[in-house]
Order: C-alpha cells, then structure tokens, then sequence
C-alpha cells in the first residue's frame, strides 16, 4: 500500500479481511496433484504401528517397484480431523485407513467403490477374510478391503480358575454358565469375576447374541426390542445386582484411566473381554492367562475390531492404489501384522498359519487359534453414515444406566431408541 | 490499562473525520512510517490470513449446510434457527457455560484477592508463598487434569477429607450434578494467576495514603475497602472480562477431564459450548452449523463484555482520572 494511504480506514481493514476470506473459502475448494507424485496412505496409531506399516509397504515396493507409497501417521484421537481438513484442503490421502465410520466418509461420496477394481484384480472379500469380507460393503457397494480383524476375546486368569477349580472358559458356555463362574471368581473389594460389559462392542456381542440387532435389516434402529434389553440388562446386573464387575467408581478408585485392559494384568478382575491389544500389557506378567471365544447366549456372535483400506475419490492414481492394497491385504504382506504383534491380520489364511498360531514374541503357551474360530460368528455390525451420532446418543443415553442410577434396561433404551429415531431418519 | 478511554470517547474521535488531502511527509516521517509498517505487518498479515480471514469465511459456512468435503448448500438463517429452537442440547450446552462462567469467575476474583491480600502481609516465608500460589498456574493444562481425575476420584483425597467430618463425598466427575462443581474446583486452583496482578497493583499503591489513614484512624479492614480495593479495580475489571471471554470458551478442560468417550455421563451433564460445536464440527461434519454455533458463542461473549464495559463507570477507578 502506499503511504498516502497510511491512516488506513476501519472499512479498508474490514475489506482486506474480506479479501482474505475470500481466499480461505476459494483455497477450501482446489488442489491437484501430479499423477507420478507418491501414493499417499494414512493410518492411525502410534510408533510400533509405524513401524509395522513401514514393513509391509517396503516389502510391497520390493515386490512393485513402479510403485511408492508415502505413509502417514496420525495419533488415533486425531485421525478424522486430520483426513477432514486434508479432503477439504485438496490434498486428501489416496489410501486411508478406515473403520467403524467408513459410510461417514461414502456417504458424502468421499470413497471410490472398490468392486470393479477387486473384479479385475481377482480379488474375492469372502474368500480371502471370510464374513469379514463384507464389513465395508454399504447399499451393495464395496468400500474398503479388510486390512485388520479381530474378534473380541475372553482373557481369563488361568491361576485364579485353577484355584477355583473352574475349568477355562469355552463357546459353548451359556449366560448362566459365565454368571456362575464369576461369581465363584469374585473377592468382594478386592477381584472382580469379570470386566467388560459396559463398552458397546461388549454388550452389543450379548444383544446379537440374544437375537437382537441394533439397526434393524430395513435400516432402523431397534434397539428397544425384547433381545437388547434383555441383553442389556443381563449385563447391568452384572455391576449392580451380582457386584461381579466393577462399577465406574471402583475403577475410579483404582487411579485415573484404569479400565479393564489395565485391572486385568493388575489381577483385580479374573476375566475381560476385549480386543488383541490387551495383549501387550500381558507380556510381563507374572500369572498364567490364556484367551478363549465368547461364549454364547441363544446363538453365538461376537463383536470384531478392525479397519480396513479405502480409496480416496480424489485419487489421481486409482489403478495403484488398488494394486497396494491388493498385495497389503494379501498373506504375505498381512505376516507381518502378527510378527510384529501389532493386530490380529484380517487374512483368514494368515489367520490359520503357523506365523499367527506361534508367533515368536509370544513368550507363553495362548490359544491363538481362537482368532480363527471366532471369527466365523462375528456379527456385521451397523455401519451407518451416522455413526459417530448413533454411538454419542446410545453412550449419553446409557450413562445413567451405567452409573447405576437407571436400573431398568427397558426404560433406558426406550429412550435412546426415541432419540436414534430422531436421528437416523432415512431407512436405507 | 487500554480500556480507561472506551467510556467517553464516544461523541468526539470514533469517526475520522473526511480528511482534506494531507500535507506531504517530511522524508523522516517517511521513513518512519516505513518501518512502522514493516515491523507491524507479521502481525497484520497473520491476523488478516489466520484470523479476520477464517472469521468472515466462518460468517458465509454459518449460512450454508457444509460437511467439508462437498460444496456447502446455501441455507439462510437455518442453522441459526435450529440451533435457537430445535436443538435442547444447544441450550444445555449454553446453560453449562452459563454456570460454569457465573460461578467460577467471581470465585477466582475474590480467591484473588483474598490470597493477594494475605501475600502482601509481613509474614514469614511469604516469597515462598507466593511461589507456591503462582506455581498451579504453571502446570500444563493436561497434567492438571490428570491430578484432578485422581484428586476427586470416588474414594480419593477430597473424599477422603469430607469423610473426616463424617460427609461422604460424591462421585465428583461421574455424577450428573456434581461434574460442573468439580470444573469450578479445578479454575480455582489456577487462581495464582489473578494473584499476582492483584499483588503487584497492591504495590504500586501510594503508602502515604495507609499512613494518613492511620492518622486519621481508620482500622485495618476500612483501609482495605477505602484504599486499597478502589486501586485495584482496574485490575479487577481486567481479570473480569479476560476471566469471563475464558470462562465462556472452556474446552480443554471438559476435554481432559471428562472425556467424552470413557465418561459419558460426565461429559454429557457438562458439556459447553466449544465441545459442543467441536463435536458438531470434527465428529458429526456438520460444519455450518458448527459456524453458527461458534458465533452465536461469540455474540453471547460480545453481549457480557459490552455490559461489564458499560458499568465501569460506577465502579472502576483510574488515578489518572481524578487530579
């Protein structure tokens, strides 16, 4: 500017500001990219993930040199902030780890549909993972290939059962079966039977169990049926009728983010039921553990932890991205998930292989074949479009219940199920 | 202080008046000028790009339905009438940072004053007080919270102490009415800050005023509220109004200590504004709305500092004002 202009108006301020907003709404809507410029991948998680990813994607350039992969780590509670603002910004990821909120991302037509691309590749979801195969299909579309599935687990205390002389848990134990055992397991104030009925992927295995379902086969929440609050129910009385789980104050009381993952190798609770990544805080324990299947209600079914790997729409380089995730999904590169003892590989063939039943770090005997077996009765949970709402309503409306003061499952999910209604509106 | 003029400055300097074409600049007021712009212009141009910019940009997303990936949809005034009339968690939202602000503000400023009061006393070791009371101030905002989850845990050692008096204490951040009380506790702990000011205008006041006092024998607490209060009301006013715009916008600590995910009775009985159009924008990609949300926000703040500026003409006394 010139200095003739040097006391500088209130309105020429506000309109330079203009300008600028101008600038961030157009700077919101362009970008491109050039088409030998890398793929470039996103996933969550911490530093053994980086590591763990870096491996298969170097074995996947050795194996495709024409091809290179950028990868990028971001921390998991920042991860869809992350992607959303490199979308909006032009630069979105060509490859991106999703999981539970793929059809946030396809519903706003963010991912490319994967079935004309797996056709040609020769790729077949159900023979390579099993039912797992279909877990990001939305409205007969395909949207991520399975990259890392594994079924919740019951972890048991082997010392604890043994002094007991409870035998280890199986899947064929009823709900009256697990009751008892715990029971039996409990120390009042002291070691719980159980930990693990609170979490939704935890008490949703029960309700399907029981023959309920969360979002109905038309798309509507059902959530207020007979099954899930009997489900439901079933398991609050587990913290405030049988006092065999701990309640959120007794685990307040044992110090500020302990949960089961950490009361369990702390042997203040005998049993937990939760993903593979209990696994690590079990490395150096003292005590004999084992993992074991869910057990069963009417039916057997069980919540599975995954991810899985799209394709962003705004990929210059569909054609090579398919082929990464190809070879990333395929057995050999999937070995290296469990070498490294990162997760549990959604390949049912690595599943099954000696690299997954004996890994090398695993310094005790556990029964990894309970991944494999499990996973033949997980449930295909409802990945909605609305999903992170659906799972904020169901946790707020539950809150009292889980806190003790609402003790009718029924009255609770009556509810929630009002307010899913209102929030999910369009029967898909 | 800055505001001292905003008052009575209404009729004559606000606008400029339409300036005949101005004289030419001697070369050293050139070169002045120059270098003023020069220095100043990082600032101008961070707060033109990051600031003002995203702000008007913010006011176009509040009128439009935008999940930041798709081109927004132009729709009025719909998101602001949702959120007014449709939205019950908007209002709690709003009626958690209400609390929240009326309870924890005032609470600061007298636990300010009271504590600067005691520093300015002759006693023993008061360097190391005053080190102590500043010293919460300096803990990272994370770690405070971490020690609060512990502090206020159910058998913890809040708890602990109420139950010597035979009380038995609440589950501080889990039980619905209990959860904002908890909030409160922790912005008092961070009064130090306040402290300080307060302590260091407590110095700047004349002695000769107390020692005429004295002679005239005023006592110990009518030579508080005669002297030394009416000098630190600047102060006052000062910690008000920052106090009330942080107050309004709390977040970080809503975010650390009653995480949404592991404590969503917590969260859901205090919830505010910031998490709420954080949650709107970040986790549910409703964008616009969240605009709307975040401006709605800004003209409640508008709103209480316009007042507290309208009454500091009763109450707010500058030395400078009255020769």
């Amino acid at each position: 500017m010139t200095l003739d202009s040097a006391r500088f108006s209130r309105r020429g301020f506000l309109g330079l500001g203009v300008a600028a907003g101008v600038i961030t709404l157009t700077a919101c809507g362009s970008g491109a990219g050039a088409s030998d410029a890398p793929l470039v991948m996103t996933v969550w998680g911490g530093d053994p993930d980086r590591k763990t990813y870096q491996a298969r994607i170097d074995l996947l350039v050795k194996k495709h040199p024409d091809l290179k992969v950028k990868l990028q780590l971001i921390p998991g509670d920042a991860y869809p902030q992350k992607v959303q603002t490199m979308i909006a910004g032009g630069t979105g990821p060509d490859i991106m780890q999703v999981a539970e909120s793929v059809n946030t991302y396809s519903s706003k037509g963010q991912l490319l549909p994967l079935d004309d691309l797996a056709k040609q590749a020769k790729l077949d979801p159900e023979q390579r993972f099993g039912p797992a195969g279909s877990l990001y299909t939305y409205q007969d579309k395909l949207y991520a290939i399975p990259d890392r599935s594994g079924a919740v687990t019951v972890f048991y205390n082997k010392d604890m059962f043994d002094k007991k002389g409870i035998k280890a848990p199986t899947a064929d134990w009823t709900w009256d079966d697990a009751l008892d055992a715990f029971k039996e397991l409990t120390v009042p104030g002291k070691v719980w039977g159980y930990s693990g009925a609170e979490w939704f992927p935890q008490w949703w295995s029960l309700a399907y169990q029981n023959g309920g379902t969360i979002i109905d086969a038309q798309g509507r929440p059902a959530v207020d049926s007979d099954e899930v609050v009997e489900a439901l129910q079933w398991a609050g009385d587990l913290v405030f009728k049988h006092k065999v789980v701990p309640s959120k104050a007794d685990y307040a009381d044992m110090g500020p983010d302990i949960g089961g993952d950490q009361a369990f190798p702390n042997q203040k609770v005998a049993t937990h039921a939760n993903g593979f990544w209990v696994m690590s805080g079990l490395t150096k324990v003292k005590f004999g553990w084992d993992i074991a299947p869910m057990w069963r209600g009417k039916k057997q079914a069980v919540s599975a932890f995954g991810s899985g790997l799209a394709i962003s729409r705004t990929s210059k380089q569909r054609d090579n991205a398919f082929k990464a995730i190809d070879f990333l999904t395929s057995a050999e590169a999937q070995k290296v998930i469990i070498a490294s003892g990162q997760d549990v590989p959604a390949d049912l063939e690595v599943q099954k292989s000696q690299a997954f039943l004996k890994p090398s770090w695993m310094k005790t005997d556990v029964d990894m074949g309970v991944f494999a077996e499990s996973s033949a009765f997980v449930f295909r949970a409802p990945f909605i479009p609305e999903w992170n709402q659906m799972i904020d309503t169901i946790s707020n409306g539950l809150a009292d219940f889980w806190l003790g003061k609402e003790r009718s499952a029924k009255k609770a999910l009556t509810a929630v199920q009002k307010d899913l209604e209102s929030l999910i509106k369009s029967g898909a | 202080m800055a505001t001292s003029t905003a008052p009575k400055a209404v009729p004559t300097a606000a606008e400029t008046p339409p300036s005949p074409r101005k004289p030419k600049l001697s070369k050293r007021r050139r070169r002045e000028a120059l270098s003023f712009y020069l220095f100043i212009s990082p600032w101008v141009i961070g707060f033109l790009v990051f600031l003002l910019g995203p702000m008007i940009a913010s006011v176009y997303y509040s009128l439009t339905d935008w999940d930041s990936f798709n081109p927004p949809k132009w729709v009025g005034f719909q998101n602001y009438v949702t959120a007014l009339t449709d939205d019950p968690v908007f209002w709690k939202a709003l009626g958690n940072t209400f609390y929240y602000a009326a309870i924890s503000v005032p609470l600061g400023l007298v636990l300010g004053l009271w504590l600067a009061n005691l520093l300015n006393k002759q006693v023993r070791a008061r360097k190391l007080f005053r080190t102590l009371i500043y010293l919460p101030t300096l803990i990272p905002l994370v770690a405070t919270a971490m020690i609060f989850r512990m502090v206020l845990a159910p058998n913890g050692p809040i708890n602990d102490f109420l139950g010597l008096f035979g009380l038995s204490g609440p589950n501080w951040l889990l039980d619905g009415p209990w959860v904002k009380p908890a909030l409160i506790l922790m912005s008092a702990w961070g009064a130090g800050a306040a402290t300080v000011l307060l302590l260091a205008a407590m110095k700047g006041i004349p002695r000769e005023l107390y020692e005429a006092a004295e002679v005239d024998g005023a006592s110990a607490t009518r030579q508080f509220w005669s002297i030394t209060l009416p000098h630190l009301t600047p102060i006052i006013f000062f910690n008000l109004i920052m106090g009330l715009i942080n107050a309004f916008q709390i977040f970080s600590q809503v975010y650390i200590l009653i995480p949404k995910g592991k404590n969503p009775a917590g969260y859901d009985a205090a919830q505010t504004m910031v998490p709420l159009l954080f949650d709107q924008a970040f986790s549910y990609y409703r964008m616009g709305y969240a605009s709307a949300i975040s401006w709605l926000l800004f003209l409640v703040i508008l709103v209480f500092t316009v007042i507290a500026f309208r009454t500091t003409r009763r109450w707010v006394f500058y030395e400078t004002e009255v020769k």
